[in-house]
């Protein structure tokens, strides 16, 4: 029994809730991704657009925060008119499953948890998300799409790693806490003189 | 952020031949090229793909100033790495084509082999017919089409629904954007970048993303409840206002998108039962 | 001929899983085919509640406990499913722009019939028909971005024309339109229900504008019960009204404070019908009776508008636009949408700079000023608190642009600690922000804004989308700071209300032109200005004249009474 909520909080319930909540959290991510992010090398940008895969995992799980953040990416493609990465799109699924891992550790943004514990569980979810999607998902899809030469999708991979790594590290944990308390419902006020 | 920055895909159909097919042809057609220039490293497939990409896009009567700054962008980096492909294996042809014809040295190490520029000129057609191809379907689809299309091929019409409502909205959040922008900078923020560094400007970008996440995210309930109250989701087909009937054009492309997936087909048949020595063919080897 | 019943709440309740107390009480009702039902209630009364539970969502999409029955189209609802009800019942919700999914007016229509995998032939002929009905058939191919409220309602209201839905809920039409779009709402509402021979339910708080058109019944509810159930006319003059947080109308009002009693009167509710010759001499000894307005000394001049102009591309949305704003002053910056109100807010910020012509604050020429710079001068509060608030405590966000600025620790605190007495958060300022109502979310963002202490602040629709009690308080807050700290505020707004409850002057936009700055009295007795800014004549000028007494008078007799009113009441 347990397996199976385990098993369902990491897929999500895809009710219509669910479907608008990923639709606004991809919008979102593609308007952040062309128009609020820092270019700092070829193909990839310092973009904040990571924050919001984590406010679509607290609120409905894993699996929609990476589909959130797959077709986020496509609709970035669409929008900047840079033409279709199916690479990087791919490669920013697998990190968004990974960032969104944190509702299984307790971590309820829209209802104000995030604790220090879920700050380091996330610090640990980026590291690996990060090193498995640039590291190894986009790049092998690269060499296999694309390219035959592995050295400058090595270097790209590696400054997304940095730059994504840097944003939901830096901005990620104040943003995460900051909203989390947005959020927190508080009881027992006195007001003060 | 502003909204004169026009959005690539447009939202209002255009009026051109391939404007006008229909979104299950447009996403079935730009599929087979796409896999198409995937699979094959072969110049004499690439590059009618790259012609029939330009063709494409002259056709749908682009806005060309805003491609143009993008093309040049596109080609930019793709040379750029290209170089860097150079500085890293200058005999990088040897490995792919199968030979090392040097036209000239730089140094002993730096060479310039007729091979190595042949793969870079394949590689230059592969990334630019990617791009173009894209980008003329881009130009040629809209959002709907786009989801129409979408379920055509079998995509559960839940994916297809996100795509859509995603483009709904996306101009309300922009507005959003830049109204929250403004009035930070009214309460202060210095958003310059010639006046406040890379990492000021991250922390301030925080304080926008706060409340534009959340004015998003609030919209959820509402029009999830909208969308229940017309019956979303009641059944397990759905059809399509935007999708209009297949005409005698729809028709034509399907038979040419037909023989594409077929020749797909028989790129990778061959690779498998005849596989060539070298990934990349040359005339002369 | 029997009336068939075809909404049917026996003992029925209903409690939020996350609340604690029951919403619904014990509500016994039954609405009849082919009946027009006003449901009334103010914010939190429980009348969205009773609308959910009818249209489905409750329990689908909201949990909680349901007792007793409540049978629609003879359903029960807890045994049946969202898309069961919704065949029978169609809603048209109050948020415009989140019930258009669709990516074009003809999509959107045609949403229930995709869903239900209606084939194309059908669908096209279907939308065309359901778009004429309510007057969109040339807009179909159009995107929602560039509609105004009132079309995507026609279109929201469309999409539940496809003749399945013999019951039409409308759940507060009348939100997020401007006064004349209002009442072209409620005219097509009207419209379609005689034609369609539906069943229609209305619920609203803004009891005036839905008595534009005739209804059958009004259901008034509060604190989750109904406390009345009565004809319009049984209804305005049973008076129960104020005290369920509901505004009267404003002809009522004004008979009221002429001490008329209308135990006998007929057709309360349609002021066209009003037999109001009867009270003429009554009004008349009242008008005596009050001392005759005096228009308030100006201070010095703050801000000076001279001759702007401002283009959008081709398109021109400021022409030649001139005004003088004083200190102290509270000003109603009015217009319909787009005639260019909101394009002066912005200049006003520094956010576009004028084409031709000045603005000039105090002798400083604002145009060589930056944002950050104007922004010290003159606050903007948006509309929705939430698209300003950033922090997570009260006094974080006061303190907030202080700190931006640059200011000393002990400025800041000084100024904090200020700013948070006069708008009475003090006690509350290590509060979470999440905690707080609506209107103390907004009175933190005003705050927040005061800190800077700018010479003007601009309020963006202050009171949109509140019910009556809200707007009160929202409003007696701006009055108390204008008065005791002499603040001057320019309220852009398209509530008439409120113009005429809380402002001294208005400065009227249509077509991007200033079409008129003047009292709000002599504003609103124009109708030559009233209908070239897609305003709504007030029911007092309609009192009036029927009364054949001068407008002009009447409507400033009218606010001097009621100023006077409340400033008693705040001895």
């Amino acid at each position: 029994m347990k397996e199976k909520s385990k098993l369902s909080l990491l897929l999500g319930v895809w009710n219509t809730k669910t479907i608008v909540g990923v639709a606004i959290g991809a919008a979102l991510f593609g308007v952040l991704m062309v128009f609020g992010g820092i270019k700092v090398f070829t193909n990839t940008s310092l973009t904040t657009a990571m924050v919001v895969v984590v406010v679509v995992a607290g609120m409905f799980g894993p699996l929609p925060a990476a589909v959130a953040a797959g077709i986020g990416n496509v609709i970035a493609d669409l929008i900047g008119g840079w033409g279709f990465w199916f690479d990087w799109s791919i490669g920013n699924f697998v990190l968004g499953f990974f960032v969104g891992l944190l509702p299984i550790y307790g971590a309820k943004i829209d209802e104000g948890i995030f604790t220090v514990k879920h700050a380091i569980i996330y610090v640990i979810t980026v590291i690996v998300g990060n090193a498995v999607a640039f590291g190894l998902v986009t790049p092998l899809l690269t060499y296999l799409f694309y390219s035959s030469e592995l050295t400058v999708t090595w270097m790209q991979a590696f400054s997304a790693i940095i730059s994504n790594g840097a944003v939901l590290l830096i901005v990620g944990i104040p943003f995460l806490f900051l909203l989390a308390n947005r959020n927190a419902k508080k009881t027992n006020l006195t007001k003060e003189d | 952020m502003d909204m004169s920055k026009r959005l690539f895909i447009n939202v209002i159909p255009g009026k051109t031949f391939l404007d006008k097919l229909s979104g299950t042809t447009k996403v079935r057609l730009f599929f087979s090229l796409i896999i198409l220039l995937i699979a094959t490293w072969d110049f004499r497939i690439l590059f009618p793909v790259l012609l029939l990409g330009i063709v494409g896009l002259v056709s749908i009567k682009p806005n060309w100033k805003l491609i143009g700054g993008l093309l040049t962008f596109i080609l930019v980096v793709n040379l750029f790495n290209l170089f860097l492909i150079w500085v890293v294996t200058p005999d990088y042809g040897r490995d792919v084509v199968g030979g090392s014809t040097i036209l000239f040295s730089v140094s002993s190490r730096y060479v310039v082999t007729a091979e190595t520029l042949w793969y870079f000129l394949i590689r230059l057609t592969k990334f630019l017919a990617s791009f173009i191809v894209s980008l003329t379907f881009i130009q040629a689809i809209t959002p709907s089409e786009m989801a129409a299309g979408l379920y055509s091929i079998k995509i559960p019409y839940k994916i297809a629904t996100i795509v859509s409502i995603a483009f709904r909205y996306i101009p309300d959040i922009s507005r959003d954007f830049s109204d929250i922008k403004i009035s930070m900078q009214a309460r202060g923020m210095e958003l310059d970048s010639k006046r406040t560094g890379l990492f000021t400007r991250l922390k301030q970008y925080i304080l926008i993303l706060i409340p534009l996440i959340i004015i998003s995210f609030e919209r959820v309930g509402n029009i999830a409840n909208a969308m229940d109250l017309r019956g979303y989701g009641k059944g397990k087909t759905r059809t399509y206002y935007s999708e209009h009937e297949e005409t005698p054009n729809d028709r034509r492309m399907k038979v040419f998108y037909i023989l594409i997936y077929l020749s797909i087909l028989a790129v990778i048949f061959c690779r498998i039962a005849f596989p060539p020595e070298f990934q990349v063919w040359a005339p002369w080897i | 001929m029997m009336k068939k019943a075809i909404v049917e709440f026996k003992d029925f309740s209903f409690k939020y899983k996350t609340q604690t107390e029951t919403t619904l009480k014990n509500i016994n009702l039954t609405l009849y085919q082919g009946e027009k039902v006003l449901i009334l209630g103010s914010s939190g009364s429980g009348k969205s509640t009773l609308a959910n539970c009818i249209n489905g969502l409750i329990p689908f999409s909201y949990d909680g406990e349901i007792t007793g029955s409540l049978k629609v189209a003879g359903i029960e609802t807890k045994d049946a499913s969202i898309f069961e009800l919704s065949s029978h019942v169609g809603t048209v919700q109050q948020d415009t722009d989140a019930q258009f999914v669709g990516l074009s007016v003809g999509e959107d229509i045609a949403f229930s019939l995709e869903n239900r995998s209606v084939t194309r032939d059908v669908m096209l002929e279907k939308v065309d028909y359901a778009a004429t009905l309510v007057g969109m058939e040339d807009f179909l191919v159009q995107p929602p971005f560039h509609l105004s409220g009132g079309q995507k309602q026609k279109v929201a209201l469309a999409g539940i024309l496809h003749d399945e839905e013999e019951i039409l809920l409308f759940d507060e039409p009348l939100a997020a339109l401007d006064p004349a779009m209002g009442m072209a709402a409620v005219d097509l509402i009207d419209q379609i229900y005689r034609e369609k021979e539906k069943t229609v339910l209305i619920i609203e708080h803004r009891l005036e504008d839905v008595l534009y058109r005739h209804v059958d019944r009004i259901i008034l509810i509060d604190e989750g019960q109904i406390q009345m159930d009565a004809t319009p006319d049984e209804l305005l003059r049973s008076g129960l009204l104020k005290e369920h947080g509901i505004r009267e109308p404003l002809y009522i009002s004004a008979l009221k404070n002429a001490g008329i009693h209308f135990s006998e009167a007929e057709h309360l509710d349609n002021i066209e019908e009003l037999d109001i010759a009867k009270y003429k001499q009554a009004i008349l000894d009242d008008m005596k009776a009050v001392k005759s307005y005096q228009a308030p000394p100006k201070d010095e001049l703050l801000l000076h508008v001279s001759h702007v102009d401002f283009s959008y591309g081709e398109r021109k949305v400021l022409d030649d636009v001139s005004f003088d704003v004083h200190r102290g002053e509270k000003i109603a910056i009015v217009g319909k949408n787009g005639a260019g109100k909101s394009t002066m807010a912005k200049m006003l910020c520094g956010i576009i700079r004028p084409q031709k012509g000045e603005i000039s604050m105090g002798g400083t020429n604002c145009m060589k000023l930056s944002i950050k710079e104007i922004g010290t001068k003159i606050g903007y509060v948006m509309q929705n608190p939430n698209q300003m608030i950033v922090k997570d405590i009260i006094a974080d966000e006061v303190r907030l642009a202080l700190t931006l600025n640059g200011f000393t620790q002990e400025e800041i605190d000084k100024r904090v600690s200020n700013t948070l007495k006069m708008c009475n958060l003090y006690s509350m300022r290590n509060w979470p922000v999440s905690v707080l109502s609506y209107g103390q979310r907004k009175r933190v963002t005003i705050a927040a804004i005061l800190a800077l202490q700018p010479e003007i602040i601009i309020l963006d629709e202050p009171t949109a989308g509140q019910d009556y009690h809200r707007y009160t308080e929202i409003m007696s807050f701006l009055e108390d700071l204008n008065r005791n700290y002499n603040i001057t505020i320019l309220f852009i707004t398209h509530d008439m209300h409120l113009a005429i409850e809380y402002t001294d002057r208005a400065i009227v936009f249509a077509d991007s032109k200033c079409i008129a700055d003047d009292y709000v009295f002599k504003v609103l007795s124009n109708s030559k200005i009233i209908e070239q800014a897609n305003l709504k004549q007030t029911s007092l000028v309609t009192l009036a004249r029927q009364a054949g007494i001068e407008p002009e008078a009447f409507i400033r007799h009218f606010i001097e009474t009621e100023r006077e009113e409340r400033a008693h009441g705040h001895e």
